[in-house]
């Protein structure tokens, strides 16, 4: 069986990571969202892929290839427009017969895919605590009855999980499927008129995370650090401290005086320490550097980025190739512990996070002793000026002096 | 200029042609067509703009074909004129870019063979011509076909025999690979298919390749195999009309390399030694000439004054240039007199009023203009097209250089025909245009110099272009571009006129830019740029790269390639061009619409 992943998207509101990455692109525990869904895809015992991509698919196929170095098989089809997802999903039909597809930015548990594979014409549901952004899911019995836009006034916590199992008749409801009012070619308009002649097994997910803003990353790196397992294969110089579930990559070096508490993730070629204190639910990508008098916790450091000297990183994410100045420092917290919002692309959302730092995209650099206030969001290529104050949404490829 | 696209996989070829013409329309737009194969060459064609052409598309079946966008240059606009065009057995379907140079000797020999025309096109005995050597591969075909033809093309074929494959060769026009997955294009530019890839990979000139849906061979001019890896594209589809550059006028600056060859391919021969029109244009220019009034208005007047001094120098045919909008009401009317109209759109009324003026007082008149089967071209009694492609910056600037080098070739031919220059000298001359694209592109390369010293002319008020002889033209064409579009006041001035007058408006702080070449003149150039030194301003010259001197006399100095007292003014006008570019784009103005600015100005 075939399994299609829709990796096309650009993921706006995870600005301002994919301006220079697609969505699925995006590293959580050191491995791209997509890499998650292929290795517990593979676990379920599937060996043909195919990747419906467009925005940067340049970067979704240099790192994955043709799926050799997982024993697997990886097509590619470009979608070509962002036009919805039965548009995506109409790209493929010469390639699939009885497939499952799901949405390449979710991340779905190994026994979730066995249970989509094993059950023909069947789609994944999930219960969350607040519907209102997902499509709204009415059941009779184990059949799904029909799948409802967003409400602001959910009946029910059942939604759309963003997975199925379909066969080719799919594509004759696809053909028949009309813009919706937002404009797009969307497939639960399709299978509610497939409904109407087919069963459609709802299957409740075990394992699901989905990331809808950049700083539900830091929930999904968490609940995948939760899972892993001490290994270290770099070198761990004398007097440092690693307590718990830790991960060490390859060529990295723990310097004496490193305090680190698991679970992190470090990856290859990293300089950790000395003298630095690296707190739970932290990954470090390949080729980074965390130097003297550090604290970094519960944040994700992307490839070949510094937190070299005297910062303070909490709750936060940091791009690919930055450079913090020596005490550029994050806040995490507001002083009346109130809920953080940020801006996004020009809107105001409540994170409903107590903390939350900085969202920063790939390249930036920072001055000397630059602050970050908390939730804030700095575009790729920008540069903090010496002392200066980071707040609210900087654009990319700003200065801020 | 005319866009070319091949698809080849498993969209819908209809769709993905479309769209694909679309994203060429800026290479043309006079008349589309596409041919999708399913069992039989499905074909569809329209005259107008692609918008036409999908208004009624038939709902063809199939995922492989061709399509096409023209401008036109050889036969009318007309359906059966517009591409693609088949065989006399309907099985093969080509779409071309380019020109054939031998294609009337071609049909002849064709149609005494059986093969039925269904046009007036050049590109249709390419069709005829493919069947003809046609035994079992297309590209072996293709490749027998294209070495009976001369002229220069970017073509893609497909045939219903071997219905999964696109067959692509380019000799001078352009054609890229786009490189997908379970599925393959053929393109006149990367713009053609960046919606659906990236990855793409170049033909050089003369090859040849053979792309089915899942692979691509590359062969060379004597038709051998060639490995060759793809590339990845940086730019996004929305920045693709303007092929990554940032906006159309710089696009269109750099597209003179192209369209400098575009001009002379074809109407210059080196080997017969000999400038070719045709035998309209011929007459016009062999019957006795006492005088040529050249008519035009605003950038086209100015080609017309860089004109003048190359006709009056080759010919020593006295050469009056005129706004149209003044000799449509003042002109003097001469019946032995040539008018040449300049026009780059073919539509411009002012020009448009003068000519029937003058064709009523019984005139003889020849277009020079960018648009076939343009108003302009249907009241002349010849008309030689600049080929430059549709210019979408309202400033002009591909269109100027090949106004003038029109204009240098009518030059040579009078001369010729009046035997006022000699073989020898006729040769050099020939030799120069033949260098002028890669003269032009050196110019290009200083973009980035140009910049740093359009940095001094950013917040200035006013700025002061000066030259002698050609170059005082070209100094009114520098200030004119400048005005355009970066909103600064600037004017050009005869050198020596300057202390006529001008020299009361000099400051400190008007910067002067002058045109300097190593001339009879050069000596009194130098003076006057110590003259304008001596009153404080910055200088500015744009200067031969062998001139040693010039760096005493001038703050700064950007060097144009030396070429021959005539052509060089090609590569100095590129500079210009450059130059106000980078002005306007630091002032952050709207480079490619200015304001109060059309296009073509089709009013009085």
């Amino acid at each position: 069986m075939k399994c299609v992943i829709l990796a096309a998207g650009e993921g706006k509101r995870v600005h301002p990571l994919t301006f220079t990455r697609p969505k699925v692109m995006i590293p959580i525990g050191n491995k791209p969202i997509l890499e998650w869904n292929l290795l517990n895809a593979i676990d379920a015992g599937i060996r043909e892929f195919v990747f419906v991509v467009s925005y940067k698919s340049e970067m979704v196929r240099s790192y994955f290839g043709n799926g050799e170095k997982w024993n697997v098989k990886i097509e590619y089809v470009n979608q070509g427009e962002p036009l919805g997802t039965a548009h995506a999903i109409s790209v493929v039909e010469k390639f699939v017969k009885d497939f499952i597809v799901l949405c390449g930015d979710t991340i779905f548990g190994k026994k979730d895919f066995k249970n989509i594979v094993k059950t023909k014409n069947s789609m994944g549901l999930a219960k969350v605590e607040n519907a209102k952004e997902y499509g709204i899911i009415e059941l009779d019995k184990e059949n799904v009855v029909k799948i409802y836009e967003k409400m602001d006034e959910p009946f029910t916590n059942i939604i759309n999980g963003g997975i199925y199992h379909f066969n080719s008749k799919i594509f004759n409801y696809i053909r028949k499927t009309k813009k919706s009012p937002r404009g797009e070619f969307e497939i639960t308009d399709s299978i509610n008129m497939m409904i109407k002649d087919t069963n459609l097994k709802g299957i409740f997910l075990k394992n699901w995370r989905d990331v809808v803003y950049p700083w539900h990353l830091l929930d999904a790196n968490e609940e995948i650090l939760k899972k892993i397992d001490k290994k270290i294969d770099g070198t761990v110089e004398k007097n440092t401290t690693i307590k718990g579930k830790v991960i060490i990559g390859k060529n990295s070096t723990i310097m004496n005086g490193s305090y680190i508490e698991g679970p992190v993730v470090i990856g290859e070629n990293c300089k950790i320490g000395p003298n630095c204190y690296i707190r739970p639910y932290t990954s470090i990508g390949n080729d980074c550097h965390v130097g003297n008098a550090c604290e970094v916790k519960n944040s994700i450091i992307l490839n070949n980025s510094n937190v070299p000297h005297q910062n303070y990183v909490g709750d936060s994410i940091i791009g690919e190739n930055c450079n913090l100045g020596a005490g550029s420092k994050v806040a995490n917290l507001r002083l009346d512990k109130k809920n953080i919002s940020v801006v996004l692309n020009g809107n105001k959302l409540n994170t409903n996070r107590r903390k939350l730092g900085v969202i920063m995209g790939d390249n930036v650099q920072t001055g000397i002793n630059s602050m970050m206030n908390v939730g804030t969001i700095i575009g790729n290529n920008c540069f903090l000026g010496l002392g200066a104050i980071a707040k609210d949404e900087i654009k990319p490829y700003a200065m801020i002096l | 200029m005319c866009g070319i696209i091949g698809y080849t996989g498993f969209r819908d070829a209809n769709k993905v042609l479309i769209d694909s013409l679309k994203r060429l329309e800026y290479r043309g737009y006079d008349s589309a067509g596409i041919s999708v194969i399913h069992k039989k060459q499905q074909v569809y064609k329209q005259v107008g703009e692609i918008k036409a052409l999908e208004k009624n598309l038939p709902d063809f079946k199939g995922t492989v074909g061709v399509g096409h966008t023209r401008w036109a240059t050889h036969g009318g606009v007309t359906k059966e004129n517009a591409h693609p065009h088949l065989s006399s057995n309907k099985k093969i379907a080509v779409v071309h870019n380019g020109i054939i140079e031998n294609f009337s000797k071609l049909r002849e020999n064709l149609i005494k063979k059986g093969y039925k025309f269904a046009s007036q096109t050049d590109s249709e005995v390419i069709a005829h011509l493919i069947e003809d050597n046609y035994k079992d591969n297309l590209e072996k075909a293709v490749y027998s076909a294209l070495k009976k033809v001369e002229g220069y093309y970017a073509i893609v074929v497909t045939s219903t025999d071997e219905p999964d494959k696109i067959v692509g060769a380019r000799k001078d026009s352009p054609l890229v690979i786009g490189v997908g997955d379970n599925e393959n294009f053929l393109g006149s530019d990367i713009t053609a298919f960046l919606k659906y890839t990236k990855r793409v990979v170049f033909l050089n000139d003369g090859e040849l390749c053979a792309v089915t849906n899942k692979d691509i061979k590359i062969f060379d001019e004597n038709n051998k195999a060639v490995k060759r890896d793809e590339q990845v594209i940086k730019w996004d589809y929305k920045d693709a009309e303007k092929s990554g550059f940032s906006h159309f006028m710089l696009k269109e600056i750099f597209d003179q390399p192209d369209t400098v060859h575009h001009v002379i391919r074809g109407r210059v021969s080196e080997i017969d030694r000999a400038i070719q029109f045709n035998e309209n244009v011929e007459n016009l220019l062999s019957n006795g000439l006492d005088s040529i009034h050249i008519v035009a208005c605003g950038t086209s007047y100015y080609a017309g004054l860089v004109g003048k001094y190359m006709l009056e120098k080759l010919t020593g045919i006295p050469v009056i240039v005129e706004l149209a909008s003044e000799y449509r009401y003042f002109g003097t009317r001469d019946e032995n007199s040539l008018i040449i109209g300049v026009t780059q759109s073919g539509e411009t009324l002012d020009t448009l009023a003068a000519l029937k003026e003058a064709k009523n007082s019984g005139c003889r008149i020849l277009v020079i203009t960018n648009v076939i089967g343009s108003t302009a071209t249907r009241l002349s009694d010849g008309y030689i097209l600049t080929q430059s492609g549709p210019e979408i910056g309202v400033a002009a600037t591909k269109t100027f250089t090949s106004q003038i080098l029109v204009l240098c070739l009518i030059a040579l031919k009078i001369g010729m025909l009046k035997n006022k220059i000699g073989a020898d000298e006729v040769y050099k001359y020939i030799l120069q245009l033949k260098e002028l694209p890669r003269k032009v592109r050196q110019a290009l390369d200083q973009s980035d110099e140009i910049l740093k010293i359009a940095n001094q002319l950013k917040n200035t008020q006013s700025v002061f272009f000066i030259g002698r002889g050609i170059n005082y033209p070209l100094s009114l064409e520098g200030a004119l571009k400048l005005k355009e579009i970066s909103y600064l006041h600037a004017e050009g001035f005869a050198a020596g006129e300057l202390k006529h007058g001008p020299f009361a408006l000099l400051t400190k702080i008007t910067p002067v830019v002058a045109i300097v070449t190593k001339d009879f003149t050069y000596e009194k150039l130098l003076a006057n740029i110590g003259e304008v030194k001596a009153r404080g301003p910055k200088v500015i010259a744009i200067a031969d790269e062998n001139d040693t001197e010039i760096e005493k006399h001038a703050d700064f100095v950007i060097r144009f390639p030396s070429n021959s007292d005539i052509m060089s003014c090609i590569p100095i006008i590129v500079i210009l061009q450059l130059l106000a570019y980078h002005v306007a784009n630091l002032r952050g103005c709207s480079i490619d619409k200015p304001r109060n600015l059309a296009k073509s100005v089709t009013v009085e």
